[in-house]
């Protein structure tokens, strides 16, 4: 397959050969965005949900002006669908007797997910591609150890003693260290006005 | 309290890594001072803006697991089911590719091919795999499948999941003719093997319920892709 637009176009018109080329492409995207710490699903799960998402492309290729903006699609269905699996598996866990079901009543993950699902609901490729290139701006403007510090943070959500113990620091350091760094990316944000403003109404 | 202090305690509370005492300084500095309820709220929607998009912009970098070798008729047939087999284009255009076939074969290059076809077929070592845990070894005894009872396949025994897994997950290699394994989990016998035109399918069956019938049912399937 030659160019991603000679490839988009013969997805277009459903050749199988294409398919299986974008397949193969798109996979680690939708698996590693099933993955998604929020949904801390089992990999075999997350595997079922990014095959999942993987057809739901089907009907949406005629949408796409780029092989790339898939790609980002892909992302966003995938985490939507895996954060959705797991607030209905605590449903299920909470209606079905189990004996954790009491803890699970007491501190109402379910709520958790509310804030993330609607934000991944209006997310779009677009708005997602910014925010990865705000991202990288605002970390790059980072100490090398403190960027990987707020990546760790951010993307992986490790707790603070994880986080402490991995960058051998006292954790009180911890909290400091992402306090500032988390302000300067919301400096970077204030930057992107419209995009922080639409994002956050999802959030309140 | 200082901006930083604030921040830094705010922050341990929405992360859920404060204690009960920083839960209340902040809680009261929030009383105290308005202004820092609002600044409490704009650094929670920060966090779970940055938490719900961060790991999805790192997703569009990710290289790798590949493609499950098993998933990948699921996701032809949807493909088929989708598009219908009219959209395939290969078929409207087959009299084309026909023809284009005719003058490659006419013009030597067909030759050649039927010849290094007929050496790959003789030196193709159509291997079947059976994939097993040793543990089931052990477990199994006299039970267990041994090479005795499959002489044409060749056993490969894994010690754990992690190296059973990426066994599963590899395809095919181009001399190997079929792998099957044995999900215990699901009850299901694994049976990936090369139909015609090399195409690659993965089929399940219900495993059979007792050790010695499951070697019987694994005997069947080894002689059934060996003819």
């Amino acid at each position: 397959m030659g160019t991603d637009l000679e490839l988009l176009t013969a997805l277009q018109r459903g050749e199988q050969d294409a398919w299986d080329e974008a397949f193969r492409r798109l996979y680690p995207a939708a698996f590693a965005a099933a993955r998604h710490p929020l949904a801390s699903l089992t990999p075999t799960e997350a595997e079922d949900i990014a095959i999942e998402a993987l057809t739901l492309l089907l009907p949406k290729v005629k949408q796409v002006a780029a092989f790339d903006e898939l790609r980002l699609l892909v992302i966003t269905i995938a985490s939507r669908k895996a954060i959705s699996e797991k607030r209905r598996q605590l449903a299920d866990k909470r209606g079905g007797g189990d004996i954790t079901s009491l803890d699970a009543m007491q501190d109402d993950e379910t709520i958790r997910f509310e804030p993330a699902e609607q934000l991944l609901y209006h997310l779009s490729g677009i708005d997602l591609r910014e925010l990865g290139k705000l991202l990288d701006a605002a970390l790059s403007a980072l100490e090398p150890r403190q960027a990987d510090l707020v990546r760790d943070f951010l993307v992986h959500h490790l707790p603070y003693k994880e986080l402490a113990q991995k960058y051998r620091m006292p954790i009180g350091s911890v909290g400091v260290g992402l306090a500032r760094s988390l302000d300067k990316i919301r400096a970077h944000l204030q930057a992107m006005p419209k995009l922080s403003k639409e994002l956050a109404a999802y959030l309140r | 309290m200082d901006a930083p202090t604030f921040t830094d305690l705010a922050l341990r509370v929405i992360s859920r890594e404060a204690t009960d005492d920083e839960r209340r300084a902040v809680e009261a500095e929030m009383a105290s001072t308005p202004a820092r309820r609002e600044e409490f709220e704009q650094l929670k929607r920060t966090h779970q803006l940055l938490r719900t998009a961060a790991p999805l912009t790192e997703a569009a970098r990710a290289t790798g697991p590949e493609l499950p070798a098993w998933r990948v008729n699921e996701l032809s047939t949807a493909v088929r089911q989708h598009f219908g087999p009219a959209a395939n284009p290969k078929a409207e255009a087959g009299s084309t590719i026909w023809a284009h076939v005719l003058r490659w074969v006419f013009g030597g290059g067909g030759l050649a091919a039927l010849t290094f076809a007929i050496v790959m077929m003789c030196f193709a070592n159509r291997t079947v795999e059976v994939g097993l845990y040793s543990s089931d070894l052990v477990r199994g005894g006299e039970q267990s499948l041994s090479a005795r009872d499959v002489p044409s396949a060749r056993l490969v025994w894994f010690d754990e999941d992690t190296s059973f897994d990426q066994w599963q997950n590899q395809p095919l290699a181009w001399n190997q003719h079929a792998k099957i394994w044995v999900d215990n989990e699901h009850d299901l016998l694994y049976v990936l093997r090369r139909v015609r035109h090399g195409q690659i399918v993965m089929e399940t069956q219900p495993l059979a319920p007792t050790d010695a019938a499951q070697r019987e049912q694994i005997k069947q399937v080894v002689n059934s892709l060996q003819n």
